[in-house]
């Protein structure tokens, strides 16, 4: 069951946005950047939950996850798929344009619990909380590598592969990684799943945290081999969603040890090896 | 802002202004906090339905979206039992009504005994009630629920179980069928408020997979579509009993509040719209108040069921 709100967190509000840029990054797949106070109250891992203006198909609000908080420049870069009339309309929103979201929703990423390297595995768009992710890390100065995995190589967000590998490291750490991208077709990188490439990782190096978001089946594929060598797994999941903030109990998530816990208030990051993947 | 009395009583809970929360879509008020100062702002919020044990709820998906005027839920009462939430939510609720807000409680059950047993629960542990929803007509339970209310006699025969376990006031939640004969059969069995609408039984099917795009077949509907059904019903039940009226359905402006108090309600329930825009309750609570000013009026009272055929 659900904690109605977790006390040292910011509780979530209705905040302006303003548009600064808004473009296609890769082949259906959009990049915005905003000026908004919401991004000097957001963790990695957590999500907002945006009201798209002209957006006739919902009523309900657009969840997104965010691949960058910038507190310091009032900053926050959302990068999203377009798959139905709300992102469309989203992609069709201008620089200048204001719209309203809510947020801080949910419970973002966990540091590492043990010493050692992390490996984060992300799957088509469930690279921006990734991305968010590596910027936690590289702060602290935890080493790690990452695989990308994509439908086709047009499906890559270019700029945001960029960005992971430039990633700069906390001084005198350790910054060199890996960087593994696949496609499902074999036009870029390794053919196949991430979870292949994360096979051949896993037999060249040990890693002692793993993070994942993507779509469901890998993270199951991604939560059985990190334990399978006793790799502490974070995932991140989607839900339908209600609110996003605890409220409509809409988006439960099954419990390995039975009854559910709600998606937007409880997750969306979730240790693996609680939940029924 | 104006000297118009806004406040009302529904059936012995006094509400400073005629908003209350549809259950299940304002969870217990506390994730609002963050919005805006619930205690200090609502006539009333209503908890989720609690049951004596804790209920799991339906499996997912809970919740599909229906082109923009509607979405569907098979929620199904998820809850932590009374006591899980007197436990957690307590305190909290406390401070809601000693901001001045009226806290209603709502009872789930499977069946007769059930309810009697939720009703003790919450007569014993729950001192900041100001009172309580009766909910028999929970469309995403497979006993109880919509069952308990489905017939006159049915719905009589757990409100007067319930009528002996409390003094403090007991609002029913309806169903959105026979609302007339179902309403006059609960305000004989000693119900003081009636609160309706309840969701409407749907289905969406994916045509791909040709499944329900629900975890279950059906769900219940809710939003905007269903505003004009609701009012519709109640002014059909506030025609047939002397008791007040919570109208609840697709409630997303003021001025949807405001049809629902023409249709002869005494207070006015927010639901989807809470999910849609979190400030919605607010700014309807701010909304009304210039809508009975805007009629001449001094007293939101005098509105009530004023709609001229
Ligand atoms: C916590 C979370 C974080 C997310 N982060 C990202 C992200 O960073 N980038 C990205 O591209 N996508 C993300 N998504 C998915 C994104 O929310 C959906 O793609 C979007 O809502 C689709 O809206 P649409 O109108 O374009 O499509 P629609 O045609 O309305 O729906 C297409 C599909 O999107 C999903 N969807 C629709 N409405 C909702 C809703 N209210 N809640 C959840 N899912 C919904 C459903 O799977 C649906 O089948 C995230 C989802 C969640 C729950
Ligand atoms: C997600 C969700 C959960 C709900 N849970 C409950 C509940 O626990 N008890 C209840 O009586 N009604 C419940 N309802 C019904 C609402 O209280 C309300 O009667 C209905 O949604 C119609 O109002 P609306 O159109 O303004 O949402 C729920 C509705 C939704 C959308
Ligand atoms: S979306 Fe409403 S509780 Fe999670």
């Amino acid at each position: 069951m659900s904690v109605p709100t977790n006390a040292h967190d910011t509780l979530a509000n209705v905040h302006e946005f303003e548009v600064v840029e808004n473009k296609c990054v890769a082949d259906g797949i959009w990049r915005m950047r905003c000026n908004t106070a919401l991004s000097g109250l957001l963790r990695p891992g957590q999500f907002v939950n945006v009201d798209v203006p002209n957006d006739a198909s919902h009523i309900l609000r657009i969840p997104l996850s965010f691949s960058k908080a910038d507190a310091k420049n009032n900053e926050l870069e959302l990068v999203y798929a377009v798959v139905g009339e709300g992102t469309k309309r989203l992609s069709a929103m201008c620089v200048g344009d204001t719209s309203t979201m809510v947020g801080p929703c949910g419970n973002g990423w966990s540091l590492p619990k043990s010493d050692g390297r992390s490996l984060l595995v992300a799957g088509g768009v469930g690279l921006p909380p990734i991305m968010a992710c590596a910027r936690m890390l590289a702060e602290k100065g935890i080493g790690f590598d990452v695989i990308v995995g994509a439908q086709t190589a047009s499906r890559h967000v270019e700029p945001i592969l960029d960005e992971l590998r430039a990633l700069p490291m906390q001084q005198g750490c350790d910054c060199a990684r890996t960087l593994v991208l696949t496609t499902d077709d074999g036009t870029r990188g390794m053919r196949g799943f991430v979870t292949t490439a994360m096979q051949d990782m896993l037999a060249e190096r040990s890693y002692a945290t793993c993070y994942s978001c993507g779509p469901n089946i890998m993270m199951r594929g991604v939560a059985e081999l990190a334990h399978s060598q006793n790799i502490a797994c974070q995932v991140s999941l989607e839900r339908m969603m209600g609110c996003g903030f605890g409220a409509c109990s809409c988006c439960n998530v099954e419990l390995v040890g039975g009854g559910y816990a709600l998606c937007c208030s409880d997750g969306p990051v979730f240790d693996a090896s609680e939940v029924v993947l | 802002m104006s000297k118009v009395k806004m406040a009302v009583d529904l059936g012995g809970i006094q509400m400073r202004n005629p908003v209350n929360t549809a259950s299940g879509t304002f969870g217990n008020g506390v994730q609002f906090e963050g919005f805006y100062d619930v205690g200090k702002t609502l006539g009333a919020i209503t908890c989720k339905g609690v049951s004596a044990e804790p209920w799991d709820g339906n499996p997912a998906p809970r919740l599909a979206e229906l082109r923009g005027a509607a979405i569907m839920n098979s929620v199904g009462l998820q809850n932590p039992g009374v006591h899980g939430f007197v436990k957690r939510y307590g305190e909290y609720l406390e401070s809601v009504r000693s901001r001045g807000c009226a806290v209603i409680c709502q009872v789930a059950g499977h069946s007769v005994e059930e309810y009697e047993r939720a009703m003790d629960l919450f007569e014993e542990f729950a001192p900041f009630a100001s009172g309580f929803e009766i909910n028999i007509s929970c469309p995403n339970i497979a006993e109880g629920g919509a069952a308990m209310g489905a017939t006159p006699q049915s719905a009589a025969r757990v409100m007067s179980a319930v009528r002996t376990r409390t003094k403090r006031p007991i609002v029913v939640k309806m169903a959105p069928h026979d609302v007339a004969a179902i309403g006059h059969a609960l305000e004989e069995s000693g119900a003081d408020a009636l609160a309706l609408i309840n969701t409407i039984p749907g289905m969406s099917i994916d045509v791909r997979t040709r499944k329900s795009r629900l975890a279950r077949a059906t769900a219940g509907v809710s939003g905007p579509a269903i505003h004009a059904i609701a009012v519709r019903m109640v002014w059909e039940c506030a025609q047939a009993v002397n008791i007040p009226i919570c109208g609840i359905g697709g409630v997303t402006t003021a001025e949807d509040a405001a049809e629902m108090i023409l249709a002869g309600a005494t207070a006015v329930s927010v639901g989807t719209a809470n999910l849609t825009d979190p400030l919605s309750a607010k700014h309807i609570v701010e909304g009304l108040e210039e809508w009975v000013a805007s009629q001449g009026a001094t007293d939101v009272n005098d509105l009530i069921g004023a709609f001229e055929c």
